[in-house]
């Protein structure tokens, strides 16, 4: 771990100069990275991307400054310190030992360059042939933040994303590892992808829609957890005023929960150094507590800390959710389909959007199938959903018994691009409008 | 401006590797940022300072990239993949440096007071609107490059980029609650941006938004604000662009070989005085030129790499960007613009509109059928009659074919202003245009 031998103490001491009002707030987030990539067309052949900074954030009343820096030194840290202070301390700033283990070995990664054929073993494993090509990127990170008030652990996160290019257009995936059965799960989407691919899109339909584990994520993303990001909400009003209205069907318990991410990626700590907590976000569809950062939390009694996150020490955290859990149904899968002769089964979505002013909601699937005889059968190509997302979430009509860890994806709010993992049931929805 | 030594080390290092083409790149910058927010504002300041190495041979290389300054002795990674071929140095054109690159960044203030003239003007323009959220970022950087190909370059950049999102009450055509509206613009130095302009711009949308309908099928005469334009020749990229660009524009041509109107002129410079991204070389320090793509219509040479026309080096533009030191280099245009008629103004063009539409905004991306050389523009502005407006118009969208495009051109104005593209900048002026359909999307 990288920053564990940070004098946290001497850190701690050196921000509080420039935390000089007692509601002030100071922090230091460190950060090293470290990307390996195998391009699909080999050129050049292998990426490596390495790197580590940190920046030093002062909150005072509602307003936050921020220096970050590209590389570690305690002549940087000074020198950034100055940067955010709005007074000069009266006595010279002393600058803090900054012991960070430095890079030793030789990037490698040599399970980046396994995958691509454990892949093309799966997809033949379908009998099936059609050609593509992967981009496997391994990501790793590791975060530490010192402030004047908390100290987190060193935090490390290792996780892939993959790119598939196909004659029909690209898909992509995140993974926490790179294990037989990652590659048999990608292989499986992109059969499924290349059985769509000539498909017409559905004509206008109203009824029965089933989600996919993977849709089901997305649509929980998109339409819940940006929803309820103090953020987002305060553009309408007090994010402190969603807590306690119905937001959707009673069937509808949804968390956030970073420590329950797939290995890898768990997290104790968020960027904010505040301790994770499974946070209930619905519990029977309405709202318990929002996605909150410690800049929101420090406005509301009602509103907990704990969701910050940052995409890089070059921005200040924003509210953010990490791992979004489903709570599951008693709704078994074929009970699902039953009743919903002609109805759509869309196993993933490749995007959604939510306009946070207007609450209008799109959801983009990339195929789907019709449901004849109570089982998914002939492909249809691409459709969306449009609604309101209130209507949209009251319409949930049955929440699959069975949860599968699906759906992770990279969330680029604002820009700024995370990785967020999800582990969700299938869904019924009745009554809404799938449009080509 | 002089070399950083570690470059050349870093550089004699690879090659004592035995890596016959090797290449190090670094950049460091410096960027303040201002993200309003009706409840938290933030201000940052950033330093960033990073370098990569390319290195190969005939058949096997790879990039490493880390932040800091260049260090000679790093544990490169196994050599992969393809081979590598870097591009060998060409004479660079005397090059000054522009004086406004030394210009400091934005103050905080400064940036404060921006985004409250801002909101006051937009108040002033449009009672009940409000700005929800901005974020200005002023930056500058400086690039260096050498490479065993004997290319050396050094170049600066100074760029501000600002989005702004405001919001009003909705109108009837709004069910559900108030709407929004986002603009983005770039500007060499943010001290260029004017409130005043931009919350004109800002209010003609809100109020579209709010006020406009959907317009009945219509042709007639057409002004396309650059705001609608450029995505339209972004999205056209595929015929300005690479190798095969000038057969893909051909199977847009007219029988007699013709591309567009006597209006379409095309150009691409990359060193264009005063151009945000104005600089000597690109980064693979190949040197930078302008480039004319199109000529009063008739398509002349598409925008190629070193590497796309290795036989006639001439017809070579330096074209491929480095937007940081994390990214390889990626071909795109440095200032891709229609060109301007220095004589026209925007009013004298509205003024000439007997029967038509003034399109002020592009409301989604462009879908261009390249096959059946269609495309399809959600776009929104005013009708106008005898130069005057009679009305907003809203969910509509602007299509035709891609001849009747570029052909329909019928005159320009001098407003050129410029986008930010996924690379580089496009820009136009202000167009009119005929032979296009106005339909609504709703």
């Amino acid at each position: 771990m990288p920053f564990s031998r940070l004098d946290s103490s001497a850190i701690s001491r050196t921000l509080a100069q420039v935390a000089d009002e007692a509601t002030d707030v100071a922090d230091s987030f460190f950060e090293r990275r470290e990307d390996i990539e195998l391009q699909a067309d080999g050129s050049p052949g292998m990426r490596v991307w390495r790197e580590e900074g940190f920046a030093i954030r002062l909150m005072r009343q509602d307003t936050t400054w921020l220096a970050a820096r590209d590389g570690i030194s305690p002549e940087v840290f000074q020198q950034a310190l100055r940067r955010v202070a709005r007074a000069m301390p009266r006595t010279a700033v002393s600058t803090p030992p900054l012991n960070v283990e430095p890079w030793t070995s030789r990037p490698e990664a040599s399970e980046i360059q396994a995958f691509p054929s454990a892949v093309v073993r799966a997809v033949k494993a379908h009998r099936v042939s059609f050609p593509f090509e992967l981009t496997v990127r391994r990501h790793r990170r590791w975060v530490r933040t010192i402030g004047t008030r908390l100290a987190s652990g060193c935090e490390a996160e290792t996780f892939y994303s993959i790119v598939s290019t196909l004659p029909w257009g690209r898909h992509g995936a995140l993974v926490p590892d790179l294990r037989e059965r990652s590659a048999e799960t990608l292989a499986s989407n992109l059969v499924r992808s290349h059985l769509a691919r000539d498909a017409a899109p559905p004509e206008p339909y109203q009824g029965v829609l089933v989600l996919g584990h993977a849709a089901t994520a997305v649509l929980l993303h998109e339409a819940v957890a940006h929803a309820l990001e103090a953020d987002i909400l305060s553009r309408s009003g007090h994010p402190e005023a969603a807590i306690g209205v119905q937001m959707g069907s009673p069937l509808l318990n949804i968390f956030d929960d970073p420590a329950s991410a797939p290995k890898g990626v768990r997290r104790t700590s968020d960027d904010e150094g505040f301790p994770v907590i499974r946070r209930c976000l619905l519990r029977a569809g309405v709202v318990e507590q929002p996605l909150c950062d410690t800049i929101f939390a420090r406005c509301s009694e009602r509103l907990s800390a704990g969701a910050g996150r940052r995409g890089s020490r070059h921005w200040a955290p924003t509210p953010r959710s990490f791992h979004l859990e489903l709570a599951p149904g008693d709704t078994t899968s074929q009970d699902l389909v039953s009743d919903a002769e002609g109805g759509l089964y869309l196993p993933e979505a490749d995007r959604g959007y939510l306009d946070p002013l207007s609450g209008r909601f799109t959801l983009h699937f990339p195929y789907g199938r019709r449901i004849r005889n109570r089982v998914p059968e002939e492909p249809v190509g691409p459709c969306r959903l449009q609604a309101q997302v209130s209507d949209l979430l009251d319409k949930v009509r049955g929440v699959g018994a069975e949860v599968h860890a699906a759906g992770a994806g990279w969330c680029a709010k604002g820009g700024v691009k995370l990785p967020v993992w999800a582990t969700a049931p299938e869904l019924r929805l009745e009554g809404l409008e799938v449009t080509p | 401006m002089k070399i950083d030594p570690v470059l050349f080390d870093t550089l004699d290092a690879l090659a004592r590797d035995g890596w016959e083409e090797a290449e190090v790149f670094a950049k460091k910058g410096r960027s303040r940022t201002l993200h309003f927010s009706l409840s938290h504002p933030v201000t940052s300041l950033r330093q960033e300072e990073g370098w990569a190495a390319r290195a190969g041979d005939g058949r096997k290389s790879f990039f490493y990239a880390a932040h800091g300054t260049p260090v000679p002795d790093t544990l490169w990674p196994e050599a992969d993949g393809k081979g590598l071929r870097l591009a060998t140095a060409r004479p660079i054109p005397q090059w000054n440096v522009p004086s406004s690159l030394d210009a400091p960044l934005v103050g905080e203030s400064e940036a404060q007071a921006l985004f409250e003239g801002l909101a006051r003007e937009l108040d002033h323009e449009f009672p009940g609107a409000r700005l929800l959220a901005g974020h200005l970022d002023d930056g500058s950087s400086e690039s260096q490059l050498v490479s065993r190909r004997e290319a050396v370059a050094i170049y600066r950049h100074r760029v501000a980029a600002l989005m702004v999102e405001a919001t009003a009450p909705g109108g009837r055509q709004q069910r559900h609650g108030p709407l929004s509206q986002t603009l983005t613009m770039v500007a060499k130095d943010a001290r260029q941006l004017n409130p005043k302009a931009i919350a004109r711009r800002l209010a003609d949308r809100l109020l579209i938004a709010q006020r406009g309908q959907a317009p009945h099928r219509d042709r007639g005469e057409f002004l396309l604000a650059p705001d609608v334009f450029v995505p339209l020749l972004s999205a056209l990229t595929p015929l300005w662009i690479g190798p095969k660009a000038d057969q893909r524009a051909a199977a847009v041509a007219d029988l007699a070989g013709r591309l567009g109107s006597r209006a379409l002129t095309l150009i691409d410079d990359g060193r264009l005085p005063g151009g945000i991204l104005e600089a000597p070389t690109d980064g693979e320090g190949q040197p930078t030129r302008r480039t004319v793509i199109i000529e009063e219509g008739v398509y002349q040479q598409p925008l190629l790499s070193w590497s796309q026309t290795p036989s006639r080096p001439a017809l070579a533009s330096g074209c491929c960007h480095r937007p940081s030191w994390r990214d390889l280099p990626v071909q795109g245009p440095s200032h891709l613009y229609l060109k301007p008629d220095e004589t026209t103004s925007v009013a004298s063009l509205l003024s000439g509109l007997s029967r038509g539409y003034y399109l002020l905004s592009c409301d989604g991306v462009p879908q261009i059928d390249f096959e059946k050389r269609r495309f399809r523009l959600p776009v929104s502005g005013f009708a106008i009659a005898d130069g005057q407006p009679t009305g907003s118009i809203s969910r509509a969208e602007l299509t035709g074919t891609l001849p009747a495009l570029l052909s329909g051109i019928q005159a320009k104005a001098r407003d050129l202003t410029f986008f930010m593209a996924s690379v580089g900048l496009i820009g136009s002026p202000t167009i009119r245009l005929r032979g296009l359909e106005l339909r609504s999307r709703a």
